[in-house]
């Protein structure tokens, strides 16, 4: 979780933000499930996600665009706000393997920084491209 | 000039030469006659910190803008906000057991019909235009936004676009919008 913040003047295109690693354990799965009241199988019947042509219970997309809005906000801090946020959930993930979330500024204009984001494995199979919007404070408005 | 041909004979031309596979519409007259129609709501709930709450650990996101109302006020808001997606999450309408496939999927009353079987989840589009707060009232409703077929590097797939508008009681404010895409194949 960020406490610092980040200033629209310190950013320039193509800055990379900091990589962020996130796995999901079953009991995350579950709970995920409960706390959106998602019933669907493929998330916690292994034998039934096989059925669907699934390896093993898979992670929700929604729960994949969470850590997605979560990598942009924890980097934009408290006084940013993510006011646009686009994925695509390309392929599927598992439970129990790290995914790596990275990011670089596209754009900046006036306020606004322009992300590209996107989670993939460790060797590089992108999973989930996404794009976002940022509105960051200025250095001279402090 | 004479080999600048108009839009609709490099159209024509296209056709001619690229349609060596017939392309076999996977999308009934009757489902494409649906876009725009209402899918689900209006449905209103009050943003509860309990199940922003519960949210935000299931993601494992614990900013402190969603669990500390100081935080929050001195980030300038009107109290403790909750995750930009959860909006979505906090207007799913619980349903009777009966009402529940064998898959775990809600069983509708009107499916969208298509000439294929799996819809995968392929994505969303948040257009997040003001912070929702614990307590906010928000009215919620589901729209058919748009449906296409597409032809992907595995076949041809159809796109179905949900457009869900989210508005703060009672000023009417609207507050988020997505669009959730479902790849169908």
């Amino acid at each position: 979780m960020s406490t610092q913040q980040v200033y629209v003047e310190d950013l320039q295109p193509g800055d990379e933000l900091p990589v962020v690693v996130r796995n999901a354990s079953r009991v995350q799965l579950f709970l995920y499930s409960a706390a959106t009241w998602n019933p669907h199988r493929i998330h916690y019947d292994p034998d039934y996600a096989q059925l669907e042509g699934h390896p093993d219970i898979i992670v929700h997309g929604p729960l994949q665009g969470a850590w997605l809005s979560q990598y942009v906000t924890d980097w934009a801090g408290p006084a940013g706000r993510m006011t646009g946020l686009r994925w695509q959930n390309r392929a599927s993930a598992l439970p129990e393997r790290d995914y790596e979330f990275h990011g670089r500024v596209r754009a900046v204009e006036g306020s606004t920084v322009t992300l590209d984001v996107w989670e993939q494995t460790p060797d590089g199979q992108v999973l989930m491209p996404g794009e976002a919007d940022v509105e960051l404070p200025s250095r001279a408005a402090r | 000039m004479a080999g600048d041909r108009t839009s609709h004979e490099r159209d024509t031309a296209a056709g001619l030469y690229d349609a060596a596979v017939p392309t076999v519409s996977l999308i009934p007259a009757e489902t494409a006659a649906r876009v725009g129609e209402l899918l689900a709501g209006p449905f209103t709930t009050t943003i509860t910190a309990e199940g922003a709450r519960r949210y935000a650990q299931a993601v494992g996101d614990l900013n402190p803008l969603y669990f500390d109302e100081d935080a929050a006020r001195a980030a300038g808001h009107r109290g403790c906000t909750v995750p930009p997606t959860y909006v979505a999450y906090a207007l799913v309408q619980g349903r009777p057991l009966e009402q529940i496939g064998v898959d775990g999927l809600f069983v509708g009353e009107r499916p969208i019909k298509l000439a294929v079987a799996r819809i995968m989840f392929g994505g969303e589009e948040w257009d997040l235009l003001e912070p929702v707060c614990v307590g906010d009232v928000i009215t919620g409703e589901t729209r058919l936004a748009a449906i296409d077929q597409k032809d992907g590097s595995k076949g041809p797939f159809v796109r179905i676009t949900r457009e869900i508008t989210y508005t703060r009681d009672p000023d009417g404010a609207v507050v988020a919008r997505t669009r959730q895409i479902g790849i169908a194949r």
